[in-house]
Formats: C-alpha cells, sequence, structure tokens
C-alpha cells in the first residue's frame, strides 16, 4: 500500500492520490519579507468510498504548519485554527484565499519562486499523504 | 437587433453592476495629521490598508488585488490621479524591522509603516476601523483581527471612502475614477 503513492504519482505527477484522496493544485503563494507565517492551497477530492477526517498537517521546511480557516465577520477579517475536516466521499473541498488554507509558520529558510514545498497530510486513521506544493508568485486572476 | 443586444449586455452585466464595491462618505471626513510616516496623506490619492506582515491569507491577497486595482485604475485616469497604495502595520514590535520592504514586494511603488500603539490607534479612530491583537501562543506568534475594507483618502486629506471586499479589480478602478469625477466637480464649485 505504501507504494501506492509514489506509483500515483509517477503516472499523474499533477495528482496524488492515498486512500482514494485526490490532491491537485497545490501551491504555495511566494511570500513577503518579513513574514513569520504563509499559506498554501490547494484542492483535496475524496474519490473513495469511506468519509476521511483530515486533522492536520506538517510542511518540510517549516516549524509548525496548520489547518487554519479565514473569515470575513461585518468587515472584520479573522482566522481560527481548524481541528479537522470531514470529506464524504465523492466530496470536494477547496483550500483557498478568504477560506480554509494550510497555514505555514517559522520558515526554516526563506521559500523562493519556483521552490518545492512538501506538504504531509494527516488523516484520523493515521494515514498520512504527501504532496510538492510549488511556490509560485499570487496573481489576481488566479483566485 | 441593437437593441435587443444592449438588453443582452445590459442584463448580463446586471448582477457584476450590482455588487457594492465602494461605499462613498456623504460628506468629506477631516483626518488629524499623521507625523510618523514619510508618506505625505496630502500628496494625490491614498487608499489606507490596515494589516500586518505575517497575515498569511487575507493581507497578501487584498495587496494583490490592490496591484491590479491600481493597474485597472491607471488605464481611467491621468498618471498623477493613480492612487498611492498605503499599509499600516498594527503590529509595530513584531513588524518594524521589514515593514518598510513588505509593501514593495506588491508593488514597487506602494508604501507600509507603522507607528506607536497611539499612532496606529488614531489612525484607526480616524478611519473608523479596527483592529485586534489576539493571545500569543508559545512561539510567541500572535494573530491580529483586522477590519478588512480599504479607506480612500482624497488629495486634501480628507477620507471619502470606502472599498470592500472582494475587491473587483475592474469595478472598484470604475468606483475610484468616478469618485474623481465627483471630486473634481466638487473643486470647481
Amino acid at each position: 500500500m505504501r507504494l501506492l503513492p509514489v506509483l500515483a504519482m509517477i503516472i499523474a505527477p499533477a495528482a496524488a492520490m492515498a486512500e482514494g484522496v485526490k490532491i491537485e493544485d497545490a501551491m504555495v503563494p511566494l511570500a513577503p519579507p518579513g513574514m513569520m507565517a504563509h499559506a498554501a492551497y490547494r484542492k483535496l477530492t475524496n474519490a473513495g468510498d469511506a468519509t476521511c477526517q483530515l486533522i492536520g498537517v506538517k510542511a518540510e521546511g517549516y516549524k509548525t504548519a496548520h489547518l487554519h480557516q479565514s473569515a470575513n465577520a461585518g468587515g472584520v477579517a479573522t482566522i481560527s485554527v481548524v481541528d479537522q475536516i470531514e470529506i464524504a466521499p465523492g466530496q470536494s473541498v477547496a483550500f483557498e484565499h478568504g477560506g480554509l488554507h494550510i497555514m505555514l509558520m517559522h520558515p526554516v529558510d526563506v521559500a523562493k519562486e519556483s521552490d518545492i514545498v512538501n506538504l504531509t497530510l494527516l488523516f484520523a486513521d493515521g494515514e498520512a499523504l504527501s504532496t510538492p506544493a510549488k511556490v509560485m508568485h499570487l496573481h489576481h486572476d488566479e483566485s | 437587433m441593437r437593441w435587443i443586444t444592449a438588453l443582452l449586455i445590459w442584463l448580463l452585466a446586471w448582477p457584476a453592476l450590482t455588487q457594492v464595491q465602494g461605499v462613498m462618505l456623504d460628506e468629506p471626513l477631516d483626518l488629524p495629521p499623521f507625523a510618523f510616516t514619510n508618506t505625505d496623506l496630502d500628496e494625490g490619492r491614498t487608499l489606507i490598508m490596515f494589516g500586518f506582515l505575517s497575515c498569511p491569507d487575507i493581507c497578501p491577497f487584498t495587496l494583490g488585488n490592490l496591484e491590479a486595482i491600481v493597474t485597472e485604475t491607471g488605464m481611467r485616469v491621468r498618471p498623477d490621479n493613480v492612487p498611492n497604495v498605503v499599509v499600516v502595520s498594527v503590529g509595530p514590535e513584531r513588524d518594524a524591522a521589514f515593514v518598510s520592504e513588505y509593501a514593495k514586494f506588491f508593488h514597487p511603488d506602494f508604501t507600509s509603516f507603522t507607528g506607536t500603539r497611539d499612532q496606529i490607534y488614531a489612525l484607526i479612530e480616524a478611519t473608523d476601523s479596527f483592529y485586534r491583537l489576539m493571545k500569543p501562543d508559545h512561539t510567541g506568534y500572535y494573530e491580529v483581527q483586522h477590519y478588512s475594507s480599504v479607506s480612500v483618502i482624497a488629495p486634501d486629506g480628507t477620507l471619502r471612502a470606502k472599498l470592500q471586499p472582494p475587491f473587483d479589480p475592474a469595478q472598484i478602478a470604475e468606483f475610484l475614477a468616478r469618485l474623481q469625477i465627483s471630486y473634481r466637480k466638487e473643486l470647481a464649485q
């Protein structure tokens, strides 16, 4: 089973599969100077038969990483930590601006454009799923 | 045939037009002088945004949009009427060392600064804005809740309007261009 994600990444480099979970469009916007934290985004689809529970994330090159949610309530931008995200079979969850995102904190080195940040998603059943996220310039029209 | 085409265009454009992008103040609001910046708010038009450097999601996204808004506005107004974008960090202790580099990352002409708590508070009050520093975690990192609208300051140093998310570049540029026309009308009176 351990070979499956690796095999899937060789066949389809843009999408990783494990236990039926597919990751697409993983990216990290190039971070401005002076930051202690920035974000990563991607889309998750549960193509399997069982509900999966995402409970955490690890990022190579960062001391910590969290699942986070931004919201704009009454004109005030707020952020909160998300403990668990359930994805039902066939359902997709988008991590995008102004909503869910992976918060990358305390970088060991400053990420440069085209660098790869390896993200590992942790699930409640003990499964871990890795995906490379490319560091790229954020353009407004890609939102 | 022509009116049908016009009607179709109008109907297609309608949902976009109804979305609120900015609110114009009925009366211009005087702002107190701010001594803590090299950026003179009395020079040209200024868009002020509050944020903090380690803001992972909202601030970089808003600044990306402001970059697009400035480009779009540049196609509609004279070069000297293109607004200056100013970012005010509400976390001076943490951000002071890097703050001057921050906004430049998004656009070479953008400026960012911070000040003392009192100075920041004065500007927050004057623009009817808000921020709150959250409790630090074990690493000392703290989150900031902050007002997400952008304040529009006219060349006479008065607060004129607020821009609101989702910051559609073309629509905000239209709003800013209209705001300038009404400002000029006011000057001509």
